[in-house]
């Protein structure tokens, strides 16, 4: 069979046809990339089980009048203040000595205090395999354990469990200023995990890895070193 | 007498296109990989707030996006609204409706994240409503959009 010449595809419209896609593509275009705070809201109250009493030093309570206006324990201060303000919430009492008596104590939370309590709740839940609230606090007290180990100290400084920062805003409030005091707040809690990440060696707080187990194990013990606890109040129809 | 004698065609020879596909596509590719679709039509007006801490917002395909802002179209007033996908809701009630009929398979409201991007200069009582009706129906994780700016 004669071996038959098959001639050149002419390639000159290629050009054309992929400006056609190139147009489509820069027109439907948004390069926009979505970011945004993360938050959880507070669950439902009849879903909560135990809902410890607060006291008036554990409490950080940040107001905002309908006209912008911020508060914190009804003493007017400037947004830019609120960082100071908000970073000695969490740190100045942090060595178990009390430096201000209107923030919140820190408990020194010790090995053998962990193993105790460990000790406690497993008999507990021995006896009552479907306590919830108890393995929870068991959970919690074993990653306390962990963090103990992790310090040569075998111990370290936890501040109040019941600690808990209060956002309090009015109808009129504006958005803009409410996620600035959010942003605040994240900004705080991010540069004190930051600290304790340069602390214990773990280099970059952001680099923590939650879908690796220990990334996520780093990230539970620095919960617990520097929690975020906020709350709303309700605005009034 | 010039040294340098012109010869031959005088003719400026043709571009060579061949190449310009590639160029083309290269763009195009770029293009590609870059575009989001805009996901709705805005029925109202959101400029986000910036928050120097805000993240990047990750696994889009499980989040729900609610609008909050004032209405583009005169005729719906100038009172901030409520816009859930592409239409305007009449009041902040039927949001935990809308979160329940949007639920993926196998997934309750809880595990789906709601992004809220809400115009800076709306009065919070309209958000406080709809995180109270997500509230409700345990959609309890929240994202604030903000424009990360440092």
């Amino acid at each position: 069979m004669a071996k038959r010449n098959i001639g050149e595809i002419n390639a000159g419209s290629m050009a054309d046809i992929a400006f056609l896609l190139l147009i489509f593509f820069l027109v439907t275009t948004t390069m926009e990339v979505d970011a945004g705070i993360a938050r959880n809201l507070p669950l439902k109250q009849d879903r909560i089980i135990d809902i410890p009493p607060v006291t008036e030093p554990d409490v950080l309570e940040i107001s905002v009048n309908s006209k912008d206006e911020l508060f914190v324990e009804d003493q007017r201060i400037q947004i830019s203040e609120l960082e100071e303000v908000s970073r000695s919430f969490y740190t100045i009492n942090a060595n178990g000595i009390v430096v201000d008596p209107t923030m919140p104590e820190h408990d020194l939370i010790s090995l053998a205090q962990c193993q105790q309590k460990i000790n406690y709740f497993q008999h507990e839940l021995s006896l009552h395999p479907h306590n919830k609230i108890m393995a929870r606090k068991l959970q919690k007290w074993e990653q306390k354990k962990s963090i103990c180990q992790l310090y040569s100290s075998q111990s370290f400084y936890e501040i109040s469990t019941m600690a808990i920062v209060k956002i309090d805003n009015q109808a009129n409030t504006s958005f803009g200023i409410y996620i600035q005091i959010q942003n605040i707040l994240k900004k705080v809690v991010n540069d004190l995990r930051q600290e304790k990440c340069t602390e214990l060696g773990w280099g970059n707080y952001h680099e923590l890895n939650e879908h690796t187990k220990q990334g996520k194990e780093r990230l539970k013990q620095l919960r617990i070193l520097v929690p975020e606890r906020i709350i709303e109040s309700k605005i009034e129809q | 007498m010039s040294k340098f004698k012109k010869k031959g065609n005088k003719d400026i020879p043709g571009v060579n296109t061949s190449a310009l596909p590639d160029i083309i596509f290269m763009l195009l590719f770029f293009f590609m990989v870059a575009t989001t679709m805009k996901e709705v039509d805005m029925q109202v007006d959101v400029v986000k707030p910036v928050a120097d801490q805000a993240i990047e917002l990750e696994d889009k395909d499980n989040v729900d996006f609610i609008y909050i802002g004032y209405p583009m179209d005169a005729s719906q007033g100038t009172e901030p609204r409520i816009q859930l996908d592409d239409m305007l809701a009449p009041d902040y009630t039927f949001v935990s409706d809308w979160k329940q009929m949007k639920a993926r398979e196998g997934k309750t409201p809880f595990d789906i994240v709601t992004s809220l991007k809400v115009h800076k200069d709306v009065g919070m009582r309209i958000v406080s409503n709809v995180k109270e009706e997500l509230r409700e129906i345990d959609a309890i994780k929240i994202n604030y959009s903000a424009d990360q700016r440092d």
